[in-house]
């Protein structure tokens, strides 16, 4: 199969008008981000901006800078994180701490600022990075694994979260008052998706 | 706040507004007692507060930070609890099995776990009745346990694309596999309207077609008086020096707030029940309230959920339709030609793309991401799945206990501490197998395992020994006459299967106890 989308003309935003005023809101507040933070520091948010797209495999602006924004959100309110391993450092500590460990690793490494590495540099830092390697001793209290996963969560869950990469992977996206009525294998309702592959 | 009994000794105080909570305020207020509600959460309008999003609605998850320990550290949230007014209900898959009676009975019949002080016959007129007052869907014969059907209402009719694939596969194995039992809508019912498919279940049912004790039991619970209170944190039940309980103290917008009553009922779920009874401990009950046997916490139980993700030459479309619709209890009961006790239940699961890719990114074949990750997720409509239910042994060393860091409310935080036996280790194997057969037998190709639980059972179980159990089988507690617990943590054994319909009759088992108690001026 492609390496490209198989509904290149599909746009899950035309259909926006079918789904309840809640969920318009929610998801068209997407494709505006603000790319102003209330925790992330410029030169925080310049890091999550190449690493998101590392991890995401994507570097359109448009799409990461939504992910900074649900980042920063997440990261300034006071919602718990739901779990956090014992011994591990909260959330917020963890990612500040995290970002600098990585910077100085890259200037040690380097001699250059994380950002001013290419790709090639950056991807093999985070995959030391989920490999419990990119740490030097000094730093070596930072869980270097589960920063990856940290950052490989949040930054999935809001790209995923884009209504442009639900048009690209097909996905129907919202779906009320309007469910889904031809539900046996093959067949499809005439608002989703078709592939157009040839 | 605008109180309605708040300056009175009410009847029965409950906290969590959950399956079981629901369920007890709605039987307790209906025979005429006064009950007061409290849920740490928001009462949420489902038309309102609802959307059709994964990101948005994690919110109805427990989201509040818990220390996570042992071998196989949990991930705790939204796949193992509820936060708000229907507590689990809210967003859970409406799948609506019994237990089996060999369920109540493992140690007697398996020599593994330990016997419930109950038998499936003392809670199957419970299943009826709340089988009956929610019209669960189901099929006409359901071929393993003690209740072959029919349901109240018919199957569901037309599945998903990801059922008619797992049926597809269990027909080729000779695998017998049904339309999945379901607290969802085939037909009207009380005004409220069958599912159309949608397959948001794990976000909240904007329709109502899903049940939920936030739109059934809490709104009914109302009408016979019983007053709700959502925000509302309870810190501690309130003690006298004779040893009973006189009511709770609870937190609304950072003030304080007591509310007194003559029996008080713990709702609040695996994590948070043990951590009350803790942060409740007093100089008469300093290791924690009703904990005299030491097994407050102790021995909780999950379901071991691992999910298999095969690649489809053509398109299956996991969004499409409730997640899940097929189901086999095939491998429910030991089976002594297998290298493990016990047994498991296998669905058919839907999964939209944030959960999909948060399992793919994470699976036991290592991180996914960059490009490689990109491109599988071009295929996210070639993908289909089957989820896991597996039964995990009970092991006095997974435990709920109280970590030092304190929460907002200055209370400490619960830790909870988990590890697989090798039994649970060994079921999952076989059970991984199994769903990588169904999935090739269907022609597709199993590419991701994801190791994944489900569910909390136990941490404060019931018995007939004081000393060995925290609770009677009719969740009173052996210390306190006048403190009940009613949630899935008076669960003795976790069953194979998913446990809201137990949670629920048990809770109607209570309050029938408690009427008839009350009744007869014993509380």
């Amino acid at each position: 199969m492609s390496k490209r989308s198989h509904y290149p003309s599909y746009d899950v935003m035309k259909a926006k008008d079918e789904w309840d005023d809640h969920t318009q809101q929610i998801v068209s507040k997407r494709l505006e981000p603000t790319a102003s933070y209330s925790f992330l520091t410029k030169k925080e948010a310049a890091m999550l901006q190449q690493i998101c797209g590392q991890l995401t495999g994507d570097e359109r602006e448009s799409l990461i800078f939504y992910i900074l924004d649900h980042m920063d959100q997440t990261l300034h309110s006071s919602i718990g994180e739901g779990q956090r391993k014992v011994g591990a450092p909260k959330a917020k500590e963890l990612l500040r701490s995290g970002l600098e460990a990585l910077e100085q690793t890259s200037q040690e490494k380097y001699e250059l600022s994380f950002v001013q590495l290419d790709k090639k540099a950056q991807q093999q830092l985070l995959t030391q990075l989920s490999k419990e390697q990119a740490f030097t001793s000094k730093r070596s209290s930072i869980p270097q694994k589960e920063l990856f996963k940290k950052l490989l969560t949040m930054t999935l869950e809001a790209y995923y979260s884009h209504p442009l990469v639900w048009s690209e992977i097909g996905y129907g996206g919202p779906a009320y008052p309007r469910g889904y009525v031809r539900t046996q294998l093959g067949q499809l309702d005439p608002w989703e998706a078709q592939p157009e592959d040839e | 706040m605008n109180r309605k009994y708040g300056n009175e000794e009410v009847d029965v105080v409950i906290v969590g507004a959950g399956a079981a909570g629901g369920v007890l305020a709605h039987e307790l207020s209906k025979a005429k007692m006064k009950v007061v509600v409290l849920d740490a959460g928001p009462m949420r309008d489902p038309q309102k507060d609802f959307a059709s999003d994964e990101l948005t609605m994690k919110n109805l998850g427990w989201q509040d930070t818990r220390i996570v320990d042992g071998k196989n550290p949990l991930t705790m949230g939204h796949n193992n609890s509820g936060r708000g007014v229907g507590g689990g209900t809210v967003h859970f898959t409406g799948v609506f099995l019994r237990f089996h009676d060999v369920d109540f009975k493992a140690r007697s019949i398996d020599g593994v776990g330990e016997d419930w002080p109950i038998s499936y016959e003392d809670i199957a007129p419970y299943y009826d009745k709340i089988e009956k007052e929610i019209a669960v869907s189901g099929p006409k014969y359901f071929p393993w346990g003690n209740f072959h059907g029919p349901y109240p209402y018919p199957e569901r009719e037309p599945l998903s694309p990801n059922a008619y694939m797992f049926q597809n596969g269990c027909e080729k194995l000779g695998i017998e596999s049904v339309v999945a039992p379901l607290a969802i809508l085939s037909a009207p019912f009380e005004g409220r309207p069958p599912c159309i498919n949608r397959g948001f279940c794990n976000q909240g049912c904007m329709p109502d077609a899903k049940f939920s004790t936030l739109i059934v039991h809490i709104p009914k619970a109302m009408d016979a008086g019983a007053e709700v209170l959502p925000d509302c944190m309870v810190t501690r039940v309130l003690m006298d020096k004779q040893g009973k309980a006189t009511g709770v103290e609870f937190i609304h917008e950072g003030k304080a707030y007591q509310q007194k009553a003559k029996l008080v009922i713990v709702s609040a779920y695996v994590v948070e029940t043990p951590r009350l009874l803790f942060n409740s401990a007093n100089e008469q009950f300093p290791d924690g309230l009703a904990n005299s046997s030491g097994w407050v916490g102790k021995a909780f139980m999950t379901h071991s959920s691992h999910d298999v993700y095969g690649k489809f030459h053509r398109e299956i479309r996991l969004y499409k339709g409730t997640p899940v619709l097929a189901t086999t209890q095939a491998f429910y009961r030991t089976d002594p030609n297998r290298d493990f006790a016990r047994g498991y239940t296998l669905h058919a699961h839907g999964a939209r793309p944030v959960e999909f890719v948060n399992g793919i990114s994470k699976s036991t074949e290592g991180f996914l991401w960059g490009d490689r990750l990109r491109e599988t997720m071009l295929n996210y409509n070639y993908y289909g799945r089957i989820t896991l239910v597996g039964e995990v042994l009970p092991n006095e060393k997974n435990t709920i206990t109280l970590a030092e860091e304190n929460d907002e409310y200055g209370l400490p935080r619960a830790k909870v501490t988990f590890s697989y036996s090798d039994n649970d280790l060994r079921l999952i194997s076989h059970a991984v197998k199994t769903m990588k057969n169904i999935m090739e037998a269907a022609d597709g190709k199993p590419e991701f395992v994801v190791a994944d639980t489900a569910h909390l059972m136990g941490g404060c179980r019931m018995g007939n020994d004081p000393k060995t159990s925290v609770v009677n089988s009719f969740g009173q507690t052996h210390d306190i006459p006048n403190l009940f617990i009613c949630d899935a943590s008076i669960f003795v054994t976790s069953g194979g299967g998913n446990p809201t319909n137990t949670v629920m009759a048990l809770a109607a088992r209570t309050a029938d106890y408690i009427k008839r108690e009350m009744g007869a001026g014993n509380l």
